[in-house]
């Protein structure tokens, strides 16, 4: 009898976990899906944006030949090298910027401080692109919008706003005692020495979190680039090279080269989501605790 | 962990001020004798780029020798004719001098005040070698816009080994004998059908105040139609490119678009590939004639162009026969020009025998007043519900109204 009841408990258990991981088989394959067809559409050797089969009929390393050599019309490599360039820049940039302003919200006590506080948490709620004409207007009047500085002006809009995003590494300074940042000061540090000799190297986890965080968006951004670029074609980021191949002049010989485009652009985030995963789920918990 | 952070911030601060060092040391350098000219001129990627000639570069450096008089400096950009008007709508007095646009955003050109009218001499001279109807394209409330320089519609192209020549003035017969793909859901086509029945928009295209015509007994005839049709085997609707895949794997004999698909089915099809104006369908044993909306693409000169004269004559020069020819001979662009038109090579032209068939026989002026901008998302949801099977003959009449009221209205009631 009892033999019976573990059994049929153990049974039950089974038949749970097994409809749980169906469950989660069929969503995991609902995910990758579109990830997978994507991959697939970069490997296509038939033209056209329209197939009638789910698997191509043939593989070809063609799309991504064509978009590193086929430069007169799409210069994708120009494109990858000018994102490259705004992005890291931009990273280092609000990286800077995100971790001062935290700091000094977390360890210094002033009187702006609250309404600071208050007032980068109202402008938190506004879309960022809500500013986009009076930004295009302001970088014109000092000259921004023309030739290779684009790419100065974009590392601006992209890093600019950065100071309001330091919640969460707020957060994570928080948790720090302060009593180390004392003991520092007591041996003869100034500010900046606690700052760059024991918080940070203390709070690795977060400085990557806002390294990452800050490196996708100038990334993927779309909006401010288009606004910005205009008829700079030199000066076009991925985005906006991406959005052009699906025009109606390019879409039918470009659309597999979109695809390749799209899983190219997707390599560098993943390089350094796996290199930096650990820290990453760290980051993110050193936050809630705070 | 410092040296590192402090190597990271003098690199940016450097990189910061070599850019900054750069912007300032731009500028002008005067020279005596000839006047400074710097004309900014936009147009699609492919009329600059190497592999297809260098079209712009090509005539911008004619010109530049037809006049010794400026010493011209050229600053190129890259705005093709559908997003141009966007784009210098956005900032005029930073937008190009002198560009390339198609006819249907001349509103949002003109509203932003960014597009120079052409007259005296210069409209004479672009009358002398463009036709009326093309002319109209560009001319609003009386007054030139630009240098018309193509035709912009679209046709058929068809299957020789299929079709015969007789076959592709009718769309009944075509059906009989192969697979059709036609555009149904997309509102730059679908209008073709009712056009064909006497439906109208704004009166003859400009009348603003007469509204839209796509109701009553004639447009449910039109209506009932297309049901009927959308349930023929052999009429297929193409939407995201199926018509161009059945055309490359053999299931369908005939599509609908413009010249910019032109290489595509030609590599397909190759000596097969021909093009035509569009066919004629029978509509209650009457034959009826399909319209496409056409248009053209025109050379527009900035409004704040700082060098008027010489942005004028410049796109004067761009819609000149000599330019048409080489952007024929170049990207196939489709000339205007009537003393082209003439030329033997030209006039030969399977796809420009269609264009221009289209544009003169089997087309209506697409209109650009501001209220056309009600138009496209009731017919497009006219062409899915027919498809979706929610409209049908029962229907059809309530369904066709409610399309004409949408079309009428500007959706705030």
């Amino acid at each position: 009898m009892k033999k019976e009841t573990t059994k049929s408990a153990k049974a039950i258990r089974t038949r749970n976990n097994v409809l749980i991981h169906i469950l989660l088989a069929v969503l995991a394959f609902i995910w990758v899906f579109p990830v997978l067809w994507v991959i697939m559409t970069s490997f296509r050797a038939e033209k056209g944006s329209y197939v009638s089969t789910f698997f191509p009929k043939a593989f070809t390393l063609d799309n991504y030949i064509k978009l590193f050599t086929d430069t007169t019309i799409l210069n994708f490599p120009k494109m990858f090298m000018n994102t490259l360039v705004i992005a890291i820049f931009s990273c280092l940039l609000s990286t800077f910027f995100v971790l001062s302003a935290a700091y000094c919200l977390s360890r210094m006590r002033f009187k702006m401080r609250k309404p600071y506080m208050n007032m980068a948490m109202i402008l938190g709620l506004f879309p960022g692109f809500m500013s986009m004409v009076a930004v295009y207007f302001i970088l014109k009047a000092v000259g921004l919008t023309e030739g290779s500085l684009i790419r100065l002006a974009l590392i601006l809009c992209y890093s600019g706003g950065a100071a309001l995003g330091f919640q969460i590494a707020k957060g994570f300074f928080d948790t720090t005692p302060y009593a180390i940042d004392e003991a520092a000061m007591i041996d003869g540090c100034t500010r900046w020495q606690v700052f760059t000799k024991i918080t940070l190297p203390l709070s690795k986890p977060i400085i990557i979190y806002t390294i990452l965080t800050s490196f996708i968006s100038p990334w993927v951004d779309f909006i401010f680039a288009k606004v910005i670029c205009r008829a700079n074609a030199d000066q076009y980021t991925v985005a906006i090279g991406l959005w052009k191949m699906l025009e109606k002049e390019y879409i039918d010989n470009w659309y597999t080269c979109f695809a390749a485009g799209a899983v190219l652009i997707s390599i560098p985030i993943a390089i350094l989501f796996l290199k930096l995963q650990k820290y990453y789920v760290n980051g993110m918990t050193g936050a809630v605790k705070g | 962990m410092r040296q590192t952070w402090k190597r990271r911030l003098s690199v940016l601060l450097a990189a910061v001020l070599l850019l900054g060092a750069v912007g300032c040391s731009g500028g002008g350098a005067a020279a005596g004798g000839k006047e400074q000219v710097r004309l900014m001129v936009w147009s699609p990627s492919e009329d600059q780029s190497k592999d297809s000639g260098e079209w712009l570069q090509t005539c911008c450096n004619n010109f530049a020798a037809l006049h010794p008089e400026w010493d011209i400096t050229f600053v190129y950009g890259v705005a093709d004719e559908a997003t141009a008007a966007t784009t210098v709508s956005q900032d005029a007095e930073a937008s190009a001098d002198v560009f390339l646009y198609s006819n249907d955003t001349i509103t949002t050109l003109t509203d932003a005040k960014a597009l120079a009218k052409f007259g005296g001499k210069y409209a004479d001279e672009i009358a002398s070698f463009t036709s009326q109807a093309l002319l109209d394209s560009v001319t609003l409330d009386g007054y030139l816009y630009g240098v018309p320089f193509t035709t912009n519609t679209w046709y058929m192209y068809y299957d020789k080994s299929v079709f015969t020549e007789e076959d592709v003035k009718s769309l009944d017969a075509m059906l009989e004998k192969g697979v059709v793909s036609f555009p149904f859901t997309n509102s730059w086509y679908l209008p073709a059908f009712y056009f064909a029945n006497g439906c109208t928009l704004f009166g003859d295209g400009t009348q603003e105040e007469l509204g839209v015509d796509f109701g009553g007994e004639n447009a449910v005839e039109v209506t009932n139609y297309l049901v009927d049709l959308i349930a023929n085997p052999n009429f297929v609707v193409d939407a995201d490119g199926s018509g161009m895949a059945g055309l490359r794997d053999g299931s369908i004999n005939a599509i609908f678009t413009g010249s910019w698909d032109s290489a595509s089915i030609k590599e397909i099809l190759g000596d097969n590939m021909g093009a035509a104006a569009l066919p004629a369908f029978t509509l209650n044993g009457e034959s009826k004639q399909m319209l496409a909306y056409a248009g053209s693409k025109a050379v527009g000169v900035n409004a704040h162009a700082e060098n008027m004269v010489a942005a004028v004559e410049l796109a004067v020069y761009l819609g000149s026969a000599e330019a048409q020819r080489l952007h024929y001979e170049l990207r196939s662009v489709i000339p205007s020009n009537t003393d082209l038109l003439e030329d033997e090579n030209v006039k030969n032209d399977p796809v420009v025998i269609a264009q221009n068939d289209t544009f003169d026989r089997t087309s209506i002026l697409q209109p650009f007043v501001s209220k056309m901008g009600n138009c496209w998302s009731p017919v497009e949801n006219m062409g899915k519900a027919i498809r979706n099977g929610s409209t049908t003959h029962d229907n059809a009449a309530e369904q066709t109204a409610a399309m004409n009221d949408a079309m009428n209205s500007d959706g705030i009631s």
